[in-house]
């Protein structure tokens, strides 16, 4: 599995509002083999122009929906075009596009269907201790819900077969996403591999990040959605 | 008299609209409509809400019968709330829908 897979591994980019970060995520992704999908969450700046000057397969949500809403979007865009590899990527800088590679080996060597990236086994660099924390609760919150023993569960660096895919159904369109991918990761009962991977914090990548009430907000998003078909 | 007959129609009413939301939201539904029987027993049988209430430390059969009232709100609006993101779910599929229908055309245009 290398740069020149051709169009086999799809690269799925949910971008809200990232004109100025969109294009050096996008030239790294291109450089690199692979399709890229930009997602356009109904972004209010050029995210969806410069991502397409950039080489990017450019799918535009009408309103902005949420990134789960446009990650689910990218999936369904990438499997109907023929995608055998899917893998999830932020759009803010904060993931290394060499970590693909690795993602998408750990696929292959351990015959798993879905690779997760872990900054915890990995590393990180300018993580605020409020996030660690943050993050710590909430993969303690995943692993007593899910089952699934994992180091970190709000990491947007995944990668996927298109098996796996399949099974990815997100009903959450905002941030509530990534704890409802996991847990149809662990109902489909297929194999999953955690691989470390290095998150970079910047300035602009924290100020898009999550806080304290967003955390509380995907608690009751995930639990009304119990509630209810 | 009359108030109990008031009373009685609009807790048939929630009964009647619970059991409709049943298909879509039942946990919601069958909670509501329990808690609105109970409170059509209580509007004919106020002695039983006094006891009731005495027993539980709430004081009178009408503080109790209000209670009941502010839990049956609250379930409406979380029925709302429900039904809420029911249409955001709808609207999603169909935004979906017409972003992966621009940029297949867009493909095939290229």
């Amino acid at each position: 599995m290398g740069p020149k897979t051709d169009k086999s591994v799809w690269v799925i980019v949910p971008a809200y509002n990232e004109a100025p970060a969109i294009v050096p995520v996008v030239n790294d992704l291109i450089r690199r083999g692979y399709v890229v999908a930009v997602v356009d969450d109904g972004s209010g700046d050029d995210t969806a122009v410069r991502a397409r000057q950039g080489g990017a397969v450019v799918i535009a949500h009408p309103v902005n929906l949420g990134q789960g809403a446009a990650l689910q979007t990218g999936i369904r865009f990438a499997l109907r075009h023929g995608a055998q590899f899917i893998v999830t990527f932020d759009a803010d800088g904060q993931h290394r596009a060499g970590d693909i590679k690795n993602l998408l080996g750990a696929l292959e060597a351990h015959r798993a269907d879905f690779a997760l990236g872990s900054r915890f086994l990995g590393s990180t660099v300018g993580m605020p201790a409020s996030r660690r924390l943050l993050l710590r609760v909430a993969t303690w919150f995943t692993r007593l819900t899910t089952g699934m023993q994992i180091s970190d569960t709000h990491n947007g660096l995944r990668a996927m077969t298109r098996r796996g895919a399949t099974y990815i159904a997100l009903r959450q369109n905002r941030m509530a996403h990534a704890s409802e991918l996991l847990h149809e990761v662990a109902q489909s009962g297929l194999g999953y591999v955690e691989v470390p991977v290095t998150i970079e914090y910047s300035p602009y990548s924290l100020a898009k990040g999550q806080s304290v009430a967003n955390s509380l907000r995907i608690l009751l998003d995930l639990s009304t959605q119990r509630l209810h078909r | 008299m009359i108030a109990q007959i008031v009373l009685s129609m609009l807790l048939g009413g929630i009964i009647i609209y619970a059991w409709s939301e049943c298909a879509r939201a039942p946990i919601i539904g069958l909670v509501s409509m329990f808690t609105a029987a109970i409170g059509v027993y209580f509007v004919w049988f106020p002695s039983e809400a006094s006891s009731l209430a005495a027993r539980v430390g709430i004081g009178r059969g009408v503080d109790l019968f209000l209670y009941i009232w502010v839990v049956i709100s609250l379930l409406v609006m979380l029925n709302l709330h429900l039904k809420l993101r029911a249409q955001l779910e709808l609207i999603t599929v169909l935004a979906r829908e017409i972003a992966i229908a621009g940029a297949d055309s867009q493909s095939r245009t290229k």
